[in-house]
């Protein structure tokens, strides 16, 4: 049963004008599994209501819903207490309602004067004007004539918020719209937000961010396998009612670092070896990793973390330095390469990279080890034990064994690739946050996970963006900042000494 | 993608239609049915056969080749051309499978190292084989090589190479008991080519690059060598075709099999392969390939016009993906709305509230 | 860089330039006006299918059926001039015939939703089929003068069919330009996601895209049987692969969203040259398929090591931008609370 915390009912309105928006009895079912059940919920006129939920719990569903890329199983949207119904996002923009995507849709090799005025009813130059002066208030200031692929991911939102203002859109929706912006870029779009909603546009605001939610918001509510937990004025809340809410019901919090530290004898000889690294995004990087340890490698977005990782796995081949894995020099190397060398890698991205959603979980664990499957013929008793082997060592969830993975949840998803990894009984193991999406008890399993590794003297290295788990993790600390990497000395481990060592100051991370 | 169940099935369907066709067939004339008849009817579309099977695995990493038709008449015109040079025929056909292999490494090559659609790149190599098939003479006789006959290697550019030794046209019209040796070939390689698929680890790599190459490749699959191998695959399949076609016509042509393509194609689709690549097997593309060559011969020894063939081909090439894309839809339709019923049900039952 | 990548029908006119200053230095007779003018007369068949063509790459499809729709137009438009239909209807009968035909590929494509490699491969089967089967196997031989002097009326000293195309041609280029539907093409080949959530008719696009195909295919028929004079059973076979050539060739990139009439255009002025070429320089005429591909296979080839560059290019300069934001002074305390992220 879920809990519910504060103010049930987010459709309870005291009274007085109808809200802007509401939904009411949504339910939406996918491939006969159910993802929105039975919700509603409303927002009123200039208020910034954010969204939260852990992976799987319905938040993309729900806004898809709302923008008119979906049509609800059952259920009703109102628009100012009119009930309506969208068969296409088209006739969610002409009522007013439109979607800022996480990934904006982009015409990469279109100008971006055609981006932004695509699609518009009428003739494209009677919005010319209108588009530039929003432009200019909103802060897009690159040359129109270019190719909209060029440009960053903030500019390319812009163009998005942009495109919804043309609509005369009085709902925006936000999906997870910090995720690949800077602090800096964070801040100009929650400014725009707040004169948007002065304005008396309704913004939904969905993220994982708990901080930010509880910068900006006028209201949370919160989505729990398909149904809503908890809705409240963000006032009335901390992050503790936050994290209690989505957290599945009965289980404890734990942190990390409540878990014993590695006792595994440190040896002196590192298993990893990385010298004088250089590549696009980072430049001179050294460090080593010794058996047993865990190493957090911290840093903004965008710093580069990923790709010094990919350029140690040797996905990005146009790096120069050395690596050395257990004292051997690794000149040439692959992800098959340096599998075989005992280093294994859990990408950042796991649908691009980690996972095959079109095929069983279990082909997906037993992707990078089936040379030991047997030969010249692959044994399905073998690879059956394998994948039941790691199947319960991780607790990965799966109904039936030739269960796409594409329907599994993300924190099941994210145990798979792991378990992909760990098949081939790495002697170091790359983690590239590795806790991405998932929710809270998965999270817990892969700590756990993390301190059995170290505890067979593996060597982990983590990379995360979130430095409470990072501080909590780590034996050291590593920072990556504007390319360059710098260990972060044992007496400055804090959690506000390693922030700003993430933003260069004080203590002089640069190496 | 299409889940293993429905694929499964699929088979099991192709094989039902087999059987269904030769009866109807058999029924309206019952000449057509005699088991030498059939068996022996399988050389006309054995080449057919030969270029899907391999295609299929191309397929599936999510590629294509429509170079294939031009091998075969590679391979025929280098099996000509190096016996008139005085090889051995075997030896000229071993020439003649390695020459076709080398181009579908090429294939393999441009693919696995360069981001451009396979279908350009079949597109290019397709004309340029062909157009090397039809030059070689020419070029063989400026370079120098020695040949029979007055003419030099030019004298067989338009004609053909004949007069090929008997041991080897007999090849084609020769066989194990009733068996034609072409038929035996496509057995043997459709056998090879389904244990390599659903047994070795090579064949996973094929579904595994087909369902998403970067995954593959973060993976630790060869994903290069995988593809250029593929590639070789099924140009030796295509380059064995030339050479029982050469058989068969008892002439080295370089332009055997140019009409095979849109027929090579629709087998490995009929056979339930994904063009998007990921899923597809070695038996569907052998009985769609049985299905399409025996109501070809069937409906030829109808009395139907060559020309209408290829209506009936087309027709049932965009029928077959039409259903089953519209069956797939159906059933997550329904699948849906029973699941949403069941959630409703519990619900219900259960006392809880939703919202 | 980014330029050339971007505006690849220009490198290959400057190639396609460069190769006739070559041919006509070895052979002077090749460049002749009248030569010149033959080249560009015997491009017009292959110039039309690749436009048509290009509407359907552009949306990140593929038609494979071009050819063979231009031979059964040719067949109807034989058929009905013999049987004493006027020419100017005749000719209406033809466009429709193509039209009706890319129809058919549209419906399949966009309501029965099978891939376009797919239905246009059966539809080349239906078509050749269709073709064969209203012939009844046999060329058509004699077809009357009114269709031929068309071919024959020239303007200027220049075919009028020449004018009629660069016409057309120039019409498609403007309208791709400034067509808010046609604009509608690049992003659906583009994006088709992204299009469909704008709002922006992407089933009616797509659609529209194989009409096109189809029409443009029959007019291609019109000017074929008015150059040749009669309708050979092979009328359009292999077109279809080399209209594809043609147009990667001048840029339009089989992911959509990439290219323009320029492209079609000046990829068929190029492949027809190189054929021309060879006939100068007395290279037998089987070579120009190997020569075809090798040309196609290494421009590919080489805008692939282009764009590979490009995105180098962009990427550094990204991570040079990356660089300047974090450069920013922000005040730590409020910024340190932000990066915190959940306390678990």
């Amino acid at each position: 049963m879920p809990e519910v915390n504060k103010a049930t009912d987010p459709s309870a309105n005291a009274g007085g004008a109808p809200p802007l928006v509401s939904l009411k009895g949504v339910w939406k079912v996918f491939e006969s599994v159910p993802v929105l059940r039975g919700i509603s919920f409303d927002l009123k006129a200039g208020e910034i209501h954010a969204l939260l939920g852990g992976n799987g719990s319905g938040k993309s569903t729900t806004v898809k819903i709302l923008c008119g890329a979906h049509k609800p199983t059952a259920g009703t949207i109102e628009l100012n207490g009119q009930p309506q119904s969208f068969d296409r996002p088209s006739d969610a923009h002409a009522k007013g309602i439109y979607m800022v995507p996480q990934e904006p849709h982009i015409f990469a090799n279109q100008t971006v004067r055609e981006n932004l005025l695509i699609g518009l009813a009428g003739d494209a130059r009677a919005y010319a004007e209108r588009c530039e002066r929003l432009a200019r208030e909103l802060g897009l200031t690159c040359d129109f004539s270019i190719c909209a692929g060029e440009l960053s991911i903030a500019n390319q939102q812009l163009i998005e918020i942009i495109r919804g203002l043309l609509r005369n859109a009085r709902v925006l929706i936000f999906d997870e719209p910090t995720s690949a912006l800077t602090i800096r870029e964070v801040k100009s779009l929650f400014g725009q937000m707040k004169k948007l909603s002065a304005d008396g546009i309704g913004i939904f605001f969905i993220s994982h961010r708990l901080n930010e939610v509880l910068e900006i918001s006028d209201r949370v509510s919160v989505l729990r396998d398909g149904v809503f937990v908890l809705s409240a004025a963000t006032a009335t809340l901390t992050t503790n009612d936050l994290v209690a809410a989505m957290r599945p019901a009965g289980s404890a919090p734990t942190k990390a670092s409540e878990q014993a530290r590695s006792s595994a004898p440190r040896s002196s000889t590192p298993v990893l070896e990385v010298k004088n690294l250089s590549g696009k995004m980072f430049h001179d990087v050294s460090f080593n990793l010794f058996p047993g340890e865990v190493v957090g490698l911290a840093g903004l977005v965008g710093a580069g973390r990923t790709e010094l990782a990919e350029a140690i796995l040797g996905i990005d081949q146009h790096v120069s330095g050395d690596v050395a894995i257990d004292g051997r020099r690794a000149l040439a190397r692959s992800p098959r390469i340096c599998q075989r060398l005992g280093l294994a890698y859990v990408p950042e991205d796991r649908h691009a990279h980690g996972i095959f959603l079109e095929l069983p979980g279990a082909q997906t664990i037993s992707a990078s080890i089936l040379a030991r499957l047997g030969r010249p013929f692959l044994s399905a008793k073998r690879e059956g034990a394998v994948v039941a082997q790691f199947v319960q060592r991780l607790g990965i969830k799966l109904s039936s064994p030739a269960q796409l993975a594409r329907t599994l949840s993300g924190g099941n998803q994210q145990k798979a690739v792991l378990a992909k990894a760990l098949a081939a009984l790495p002697r170091i193991i790359i983690l590239d946050e590795p806790t991405r999406g998932i929710d809270a008890q998965a999270r817990q399993d892969v700590y756990r996970l993390i301190r059995d590794l170290t505890a067979q003297g593996v060597g982990v290295l983590v990379i995360s963006s979130e430095l409470a788990e990072i501080v909590d993790l780590s034996d050291r600390i590593l920072v990556m900042y504007r390319g360059r990497v710098a260990e972060v000395p044992g007496s400055q481990t804090r959690i506000d000494q390693v922030s700003a060592a993430v933003f260069g100051m004080a203590g002089e991370a640069a190496a | 993608m299409i889940p293993w169940k429905w694929l499964r099935s699929w088979e099991a369907v192709l094989a039902a239609a087999l059987v269904v066709e030769l009866l109807v067939l058999g029924a309206i004339n019952p000449a057509f049915l005699s088991v030498e008849n059939l068996l022996y009817s399988t050389s006309d579309f054995a080449h057919v056969i030969l270029g899907a099977l391999g295609l299929t695995l191309v397929v599936i990493t999510a590629g294509i080749d429509i170079s294939g038709v031009s091998i075969m008449g590679l391979a025929s015109i280098v099996l000509g051309l190096s016996w008139v040079a005085g090889a051995d025929i075997w030896v000229a056909v071993l020439i003649a499978l390695a020459v076709g292999s080398m181009a579908g490494a090429f294939n393999g090559l441009l693919v696995a190292n360069t981001d451009v659609n396979p279908l350009v790149l079949t597109l290019g190599s397709m004309f340029m084989f062909a157009g090397i098939a039809t030059g070689l003479p020419g070029v063989l006789d400026l370079l120098g090589f020695k040949a029979y006959g007055a003419g030099g290697f030019a004298a067989y550019q338009y004609e053909g190479i004949t007069g090929l030794p008997k041991e080897f046209t007999a090849l084609a019209h020769g066989g194990i008991g009733w068996v034609p040796n072409p038929l035996i070939a496509v057995l043997l390689f459709a056998l090879a080519l389904s244990v390599i698929l659903h047994r070795t680890r090579f064949g996973r790599y094929l579904y595994l690059i087909g369902v998403n190459p970067n995954v593959a490749r973060y993976s630790g699959v060869p994903v290069k060598s995988v593809i250029v191998a593929v590639y070789m695959l099924s140009a030796f399949g295509a380059a064995m075709a030339g050479v029982i076609l050469t058989s068969y016509f008892t002439s080295a042509r370089s332009d055997l099999g140019s009409e095979a393509l849109l027929n090579i194609i629709t087998a490995v689709v009929l056979g339930g392969t994904d063009i998007l690549g990921g899923s597809g097997t070695v038996l569907g593309t052998l009985l769609a390939g049985l299905v399409l060559g025996f109501l070809r011969q069937g409906l030829l020894a109808l009395g139907v016009s060559n020309d209408v063939i290829p209506i009936i081909v087309g027709g049932l090439l965009i029928g077959t993906v039409a259903v089953k894309l519209g069956l797939i839809a159906f059933n997550q339709r329904r699948g849906n709305r029973r699941a949403y019923q069941l959630e409703i049900s519990e619900t219900r039952e259960g006392g809880g509230s939703a919202t | 860089m980014t330029r050339i990548a971007k505006h690849r029908e220009l490198l290959v006119l400057a190639i396609l330039g460069v190769l006739i200053v070559v041919i006509g230095a070895i052979s002077p007779n090749f460049l002749r006006p009248t030569t010149l003018i033959n080249i560009v007369n015997s491009s017009l068949f292959l110039l039309l299918i690749a436009i048509g063509e290009m509407f359907v790459i552009l949306t990140r499809g593929i038609d494979v059926s071009t050819g063979a729709m231009a031979g059964l137009a040719a067949v109807i438009l034989g058929v009905s001039l013999n049987a004493g239909v006027p020419l100017p209807i005749a000719i209406v009968l033809t466009l429709l015939t193509g039209l009706a035909a890319g129809t058919v590929n549209a419906v399949g494509v966009t309501a029965l939703r099978v891939p376009p490699i797919i239905m246009t491969l059966g539809s080349l089967g239906v078509y050749r089929g269709l073709m064969l089967l209203i012939t009844g196997g046999s060329w058509i031989e004699t077809i009357p003068h009114s269709i031929k002097s068309v071919a024959a009326f020239r303007v200027a000293g220049v075919p009028a069919l020449i004018w009629i195309s660069l016409a057309i041609a120039v019409a498609v280029a403007f309208a791709l330009k400034n067509l808010k539907q046609a604009r509608y093409l690049y992003a659906v080949g583009d994006n088709e996601e992204g299009a469909f959530l704008l709002g922006i008719p992407v089933k009616a696009t797509i659609f529209s895209a194989y009409c096109l195909s189809g029409l443009f295919a029959g007019a291609a028929a019109v000017v074929f049987v008015a150059q040749i004079g009669f309708v050979p059973m092979q009328t359009g076979s292999g077109q279809e692969l080399k209209a594809i050539a043609a147009v990667v060739l001048g840029g339009v990139s089989l992911s959509g969203g990439v290219g323009n009439a320029m492209s079609a255009v000046v990829g068929a002025l190029f492949l027809t040259a190189v054929d021309s070429m060879m006939i100068f320089l007395k290279v037998p005429g089987f070579w120009n398929n190997a020569v075809g591909g090798a040309i196609l296979l290494a421009v590919v080839f080489i805008d692939y090591r282009i764009r590979c560059a490009v995105r180098d290019q962009q990427q550094r300069a990204r991570a040079r931008e990356m660089d300047q934001s974090t450069l920013e002074k922000i005040n730590p305390a409020a910024s340190s609370a932000s990066v915190m992220g959940k306390a678990t």
